[in-house]
């Protein structure tokens, strides 16, 4: 028996600018959020490693825990200022289908404002304080990454329930409370393991930047942060492309159909995000043996290619998923063009002030 | 109506209570703190001032680590919440504000930027880097403000948008200016009150008194233009303006008004006391201060959701969802087959079909015994009484959604209701007027106030019991609004009490010139 779907019906008003444009913004800013969300998850998780095998004298792991607690709550407002647009964005698209997975998980999905606030002084207490926390900066340390991974676990359930209009009419019957997950759905742990550790992945790499700006100020303090960073980095990929053919064996069959010749765009990202993983574990091998002189630049270009050839599959998953649900082609569309020029306007030139603004931050810093 | 409804047993309105008071408050220090930390700073480096300066630094880290994180992250709450308990109503002002809530984004990263440039830039910019990073705070905190006004007041006060559903039009509607004014200088009297929190821990000496001083000025200056503000604003509400709301038409607006308004006169006059004695200040007066902020804040938030009622974007869209557009096919279609998230169980089965019925439309605003209670009506209601009051439900002076149902729906929703009737007998007061009050209110008090909307004293002015009792047996032919009387031996002989003393009583003094020309009442 065909189970009941029930999806609510697209807003009455018109969308304020044509569908491929809010598309476009969705997946740019999505793409910074995940910037932000790697170097803060990531940069916590190789944190908890570093603070666990670090013997709390004067070793470089101890140090990096130090460091890297120091910027951890800008990372965080980071995050959040850079999730806000895509959210935004995405509930304009698809608030049909989000409004209605938020509401089935009611409390998981509230849980992470306040989880969030706390996740996010946890940050700060250990920039302010860490120091004097003594013996209780571990079991700190630990709760706020606790904290910050349930967030994201609430994110991969709700993005992808959003997913499966087919399960929400008799989860809704069965309880309306706001107590489902979606615990069942077979993509929901690679969806999230994958999340989760291709942001160590990223915050590998960066770390490895890190490390290289501080040697060029002569800190030796940096040569380990690059051999730490890209062997994250390396390894972490590896671990991640398994992940990914495990998320794309988790995917229903007519999904997975897409990405292997069903679809041309699906399946020629599929191939290139595979094909650049191989070559970025290659790059970071070779990268390591290279020492701390090598050049990163390649192997950080082509991981930003594939976080983008990354974003779009997710997107080409979102639509597979939703088939003939979602019809963008439908939605009423009443540009308004004044109001959308007056945002550019400001997005650049609140971008110019934003780069002001820490250019003489560093430059007094560098005084 | 189009997205499922979360069941809280709390009630939705308390939940999107906690978190918009608490973000409100922090949000509106975001704003007013900012312009205190840049014009202190200022005013200490001018005056080469070094203990001020420091009373600056010291402050501007809990300024952060109350406006980046709980203030900011609350605001996404606020969001959150509104997604959850209004997805339909967030989804119009989403779709309307698109640019809107991206321009405010831009103000949003520039202004979490700037506060931690600022923060961290004490120790390492020059001063007049220092105090630019300050002013761009306060610039962008300030827009982001600007733009939040003229999407919120247009939930209340929508005004040309209705005809033209243009995006400025809608935006600096009638109550966008003074509601401005009410915010930006609510933000600086908060301002003054969470610094004089901070210098209340001051060792006690002169530098003492004249921070305590400064700061109160802040508070009381900021509150005593909110007040002018706000009488600018109950004028610019078109409803309100009637007085046919504040009349009782909304029972609770009359109520959280007050509440505003005594909150300003209170706070102002606590406010006072640093200002005029600074000595005697101390943390036990902050802390009642905040608090009476926060209420008066709180008020404020509460009287506008309340006027809105029974609307989410007054005469748009109702509550539950339902577009005042469709109002004719949903009556013409009935209430089950316009909402989506009716159980297929529910065709056949009269019990679920009320219990969906009542989850989709009365949900949204009711809990069966928390806020918005259902059950302290259903005690002293039985069947009839309910059946009655369903098909009028748009003639209740909470003012409700039209209800369309078809006589099933009708059937099944009162059925379900009648499930929801406490087991035990409710209790009757004692005190014979206590009692009458009750009647009243279980009864005539749902669509009539003795003085004010829909008047009833003129109306019983002179009748015996006899002749009250008589009435009642053919209230249900009076008119079509209104339902026949259904109340118990006990009731009706309490209510025939009532409107018998309310019938010879003199109407009270000074509610004589507020009764508007018609209090026929809002039948349209």
């Amino acid at each position: 028996m065909n189970p009941q779907v029930i999806i609510p019906g697209p807003d009455a008003l018109p969308l304020p600018a044509p569908v491929f444009l809010l598309q476009f913004l969705l997946q740019l800013t999505f793409l910074l959020h995940l910037l932000a969300m790697n170097a803060l998850l990531g940069g916590l998780l190789i944190t908890l490693f570093a603070r666990i095998k670090g013997d709390g004298g004067d070793d470089p792991w101890t140090s990096l825990p130090d460091a890297v607690a120091k910027v951890s709550p800008s990372l965080v407002a980071a995050t959040v200022t850079l999730g806000v647009a895509p959210l935004l964005f995405l509930q304009t698209l698809y608030g049909q289908f989000f409004f209605t997975s938020s509401i089935l998980m009611g409390w998981g999905w509230f849980s992470v404002v306040v989880v969030l606030i706390f996740a996010y002084y946890g940050t700060y207490l250990q920039s302010f304080r860490g120091k004097d926390l003594g013996g209780g900066q571990m079991p700190l340390l630990g709760l706020t990454v606790i904290l910050f991974l349930w967030i994201g676990f609430m994110f991969t359930n709700n993005t992808s329930l959003m997913l499966h209009p087919e399960k929400w009419a008799a989860m809704y019957f069965a309880d309306a409370r706001g107590l489902h997950l979606n615990l069942t759905d077979p993509q929901l742990w690679p969806r999230y393991l994958h999340m989760v550790l291709g942001a160590v992945a990223v915050a590998g790499l960066m770390l490895l930047w890190w490390g290289r700006s501080r040697l060029a100020r002569g800190d030796t303090s940096g040569a380990f942060m690059v051999r730490t960073g890209g062997g994250t980095f390396t390894w972490f990929t590896l671990v991640n492309i398994v992940l990914g053919l495990w998320y794309y064996m988790a995917q229903p069959a007519h999904v997975r159909k897409l990405f292997m010749g069903g679809q041309p765009l699906a399946t020629a990202l599929f191939g290139i995000g595979f094909v650049l993983g191989i070559v970025l574990v290659v790059l970071g091998f070779l990268l390591r043996r290279q020492g701390e002189g090598a050049n990163p630049w390649p192997v950080s270009v082509l991981a930003l290619a594939e976080m983008i050839v990354m974003i779009m599959m997710r997107d080409a998953v979102r639509a597979g998923s939703l088939g003939a649900h979602f019809r963008p082609e439908t939605f009423a569309v009443q540009p308004q063009v004044l109001n959308l020029v007056i945002f550019a306007v400001l997005l650049l030139a609140g971008i110019g002030v934003l780069v002001w603004m820490v250019r003489q931050l560093y430059l007094a810093w560098e005084r | 109506m189009n997205y499922p409804v979360w069941e809280l047993s709390m009630g939705a309105g308390i939940l999107m209570a906690w978190v918009s008071i608490l973000h409100v408050f922090v949000s509106h220090f975001a704003v007013g703190g900012g312009l205190w930390l840049v014009v202190t700073e200022m005013r200490a480096r001018r005056t080469g001032d070094d203990r001020l300066l420091d009373f600056v630094k010291s402050h501007s880290r809990f300024f952060m680590l109350l406006t980046l994180v709980f203030g900011a992250i609350s605001g996404v709450g606020i969001w959150t919440t509104i997604g959850l308990i209004s997805p339909h109503g967030t989804s119009a002002l989403i779709h309307g504000y698109v640019w809107g809530w991206a321009m405010e984004w831009v103000f949003f990263f520039l202004e979490i930027g700037a506060a931690l440039v600022y923060y961290y830039g004490w120790k390492r910019l020059d001063a007049r880097t220092h105090l630019a990073m300050g002013w761009i705070y306060f610039i962008a905190a300030f827009m982001s403000l600007v733009i939040i006004n003229g999407i919120v007041t247009f939930m209340l006060t929508p005004g040309g948008w209705l005809e033209n559903h243009e995006f400025w039009t809608g935006f600096f509607n009638p109550t966008y200016w003074p509601s401005a004014v009410i915010r930006t200088f609510m933000g600086l009297a908060i301002a003054g009150m969470f610094t004089l929190m901070t210098a209340a821990g001051l060792p006690r000496d002169a530098f003492r008194t004249r921070v305590i001083r400064w700061n109160a000025a802040w508070a009381f200056g900021g509150l005593v233009v909110v007040a002018l503000a706000a009488k600018w604003y109950g004028a610019s509400v078109a409803v309100w303006r009637d007085e046919e709301a504040l009349l009782g038409a909304i029972p609770i607006l009359p109520v959280v008004a007050g509440y505003f308004k005594w909150g300003i006169i209170v706070t102002a006059l606590l406010a006072l006391v640093p200002l005029l004695l600074p000595k005697v200040w101390n943390r036990g007066l902050v802390a009642v201060l905040l608090l009476c902020g926060l209420l008066t804040m709180g008020a404020g938030e509460w009287t506008r959701e309340a006027g809105r009622k029974p609307f989410v974007i007054q005469k748009y869209m109702y509550s539950t969802g339902m577009l005042a557009s469709q109002e004719d096919v949903v009556a013409e279609q009935g209430m089950a087959a316009s909402a989506k998230w009716i159980s297929p169980d529910a065709m056949d089965d009269p019990v679920r079909l009320g219990r969906d019925l009542y989850r989709a439309y009365c949900q949204p605003c009711h809990t069966r015994d928390g806020y918005n209670g259902l059950q302290p009506y259903l005690a002293h209601w039985d069947e009839e009484t309910v059946s009655g009051l369903l098909p009028r439900l748009e003639n209740i002076r909470a003012l409700m959604p039209p209800w369309y149902g078809t006589d099933r729906e009708n059937a099944a929703l009162t059925s379900y209701l009648m499930t929801m009737k406490p087991q035990t007998k409710p209790d009757w007061p004692a005190d014979p007027d206590a009692a009458a009050q009750l009647a009243f209110d279980v009864s005539c008090g749902l669509c009539h106030t003795p003085d004010g909307f829909r008047s009833l004293r003129d109306s019983f002015g002179g009748m015996t019991a006899d002749e009250i009792d008589e009435f009642l047996d053919e209230a249900g032919d009076v008119d079509e609004g209104m339902p026949a009387y259904t109340g118990t031996e006990k009731q009706r002989k309490a209510l025939i009490r009532y409107l018998e003393e309310l019938g010879q009583e003199p109407q009270p003094a000074g509610e004589t010139a507020a009764v508007p020309a018609d209090s026929e009442g809002r039948q349209s």
